[in-house]
């Protein structure tokens, strides 16, 4: 006999901590039919990014979109904005930015793995890895002045310089960071229980990707390399030496070994950035206004951010639109939900590194 | 599992990864960005940290005799030091100090009228302008008289 269950999974209810509701429809432990709310911590940020703030305050405005990628946001505006300016960045501040924007995914993916081993009921996991996130953050805090909210990036360049004296910290903390990737990777690799949760749960093909436009480490699961830090120089990326990680299975499994070794690409990138640090300045003057319409796409940790920036002379700009990865992935989330067991779906939402507040802005 | 039998034995060993707050002070590296400090005797009074804050922490309220009142609420402050870079005399004028608001739980000291205020300063910069422009008036009234 089936039996017919509808299960609220979400919104201010114990089993996801997230503003976000799903209602499953499940027949004997098997979801058949997902409906998802996303929108309840929407906070009207590109309407005030139009009325209320002038364009110089604009980076600090959507930085606050999302708490993880609050320096995504924030570079991606800022190089709108620098192209309707016709602003020459220097080159040393471009590294910078690029240094903050790796330190960032690091911490942003090691967050994800976390949710990942707790939905999957390894609470323990959970645990260590936040406390290994810890290093990420003082590292942050040391080179931006603040953990969460950097506030590094400003239109022109960067706010602060890099000191020499700096190297040796850095170099002291990426070893720790080394260490405990090495050690996160080897759990998540050989636990027995953790792969009764991840391999070959909520898997996607390539094709159905594709078609989805599923963003970021999600589509690199599937095997394929789509990476925004590739196709643009907006970012020096190119002269670092820059490989796009893939993985293969599409499942949770193989999300989990895109983010631990697009890790390991960072910490080698926040090396390269070190080590061939330019000498110069860190800022040019902002002149005028911007004018015209401007699209920039960045690869945040959970893929494509998009940018459509609009002015006309004015210190406030006409139009702001943000694109989020996170929002893009969730179609694909509803129809990956479908067809599997009630027990895996909080793993898979995890799996997708789902950030509400930058889903609903 | 043996293993880890063992490193579960190690663990009650260890130094545990939590701070022991309030006995041990939190570590915050050089150059964090805390509060946001003014000197009266200092300041040129340009309303250039005002005009750039982001959230509006900062906030001139206008007297009648031409002086300003410097008004700084740190619990709309995002910490983002974009006043201290413009302050065309950082450091002197204004400077950001390596402390953070603490959280309170009286309405007092969370500045609970802050927008009451800046409606206040709003009034009273039009006021003033009236004020200075009567005066002029007055003012060149007052030349042919003479
Ligand atoms: S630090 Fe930023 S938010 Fe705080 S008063 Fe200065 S400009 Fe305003
Ligand atoms: S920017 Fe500096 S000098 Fe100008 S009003 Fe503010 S504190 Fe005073």
């Amino acid at each position: 006999m089936t039996k017919v269950l509808n299960v609220p999974l979400g919104s201010q209810h114990v089993a996801l901590l997230e503003p976000v509701s799903f209602k499953l429809t499940t027949k004997n432990e098997r979801v058949v039919e997902v409906t998802a709310d996303v929108g309840y911590v929407h906070r009207g940020i590109e309407k005030a990014c139009e009325t209320k703030f002038k364009f110089k305050q604009i980076p600090f405005v959507v930085s606050r979109v999302c708490g993880l990628c609050s320096i995504t946001h924030a570079t991606t505006s800022t190089l709108a904005i620098e192209k309707l300016l016709n602003l020459e960045v220097p080159k040393k501040a471009k590294y910078l930015r690029i240094l903050a924007l790796e330190l960032d995914r690091i911490h942003s993916h090691m967050l994800c793995l976390a949710h990942t081993a707790e939905n999957a009921g390894y609470e323990a996991l959970f645990m260590r890895i936040l406390r290994d996130r810890e290093h990420v953050m003082e590292l942050q805090e040391i080179l931006t002045g603040n953990r969460v909210h950097f506030d590094y990036v400003c239109i022109g360049g960067v706010n602060r310089d890099f000191d020499n004296d700096l190297n040796s910290t850095f170099e002291k903390y990426l070893k720790i960071f080394e260490n405990f990737t090495t050690e996160i990777k080897e759990l998540f690799l050989n636990n027995w229980s953790l792969s009764l949760k991840y391999k070959g749960v909520g898997a996607i093909s390539a094709d159905r990707a594709l078609e989805q436009s599923l963003a970021g480490p999600l589509i690199r699961a599937c095997g394929l390399k789509i990476d925004v830090r590739s196709e643009f120089d907006f970012l020096p990326y190119s002269e670092l030496d820059f490989n796009i990680i893939t993985s293969d299975g599409g499942d949770v499994y193989g999300r989990n070994m895109v983010r631990l070794d697009e890790i390991f690409e960072s910490i080698r990138l926040i090396r390269a950035v070190i080590n061939n640090l330019p000498e110069g300045d860190i800022q040019t003057k902002v002149k005028g206004n911007p004018d015209g319409e401007a699209i920039v796409r960045l690869e945040a940790p959970r893929g494509e951010l998009f940018y459509y920036i609009k002015g006309s002379k004015k210190p406030n700009l006409d139009r702001v639109r943000i694109k989020t990865p996170t929002f893009t992935n969730i179609p694909s989330m509803i129809d990956m939900l479908k067809n599997q067991e009630y027990a895996n779906v909080p793993a898979i939402i995890a799996s997708f590194d789902p950030c509400l507040s930058c889903t609903a802005k | 599992m043996i293993q880890g039998m063992i490193n579960s034995f190690c663990n009650l060993f260890k130094k545990s990864a939590t701070i022991d707050f309030p006995n041990e002070q939190m570590k915050i590296s050089k150059n964090y960005r805390g509060l946001i400090n003014h000197s009266d005797s200092d300041c040129i009074w340009c309303d250039v940290c005002e005009k750039v804050c982001p959230p509006g922490a900062i906030l001139f309220l206008q007297n009648m005799d031409g002086s300003k009142k410097y008004n700084y609420n740190p619990y709309l402050c995002i910490y983002c030091g974009e006043c201290v870079r413009n302050c065309p005399k950082p450091n002197e004028a204004l400077w950001q100090e390596e402390n953070i608001a603490f959280s309170s739980s009286s309405k007092k000291e969370v500045q609970d009228d802050w927008f009451s205020l800046e409606d206040e300063c709003k009034i009273a910069r039009v006021k003033y302008k009236e004020h200075k422009e009567s005066l002029k008036k007055s003012q060149k009234v007052e030349q042919p008289l003479s």
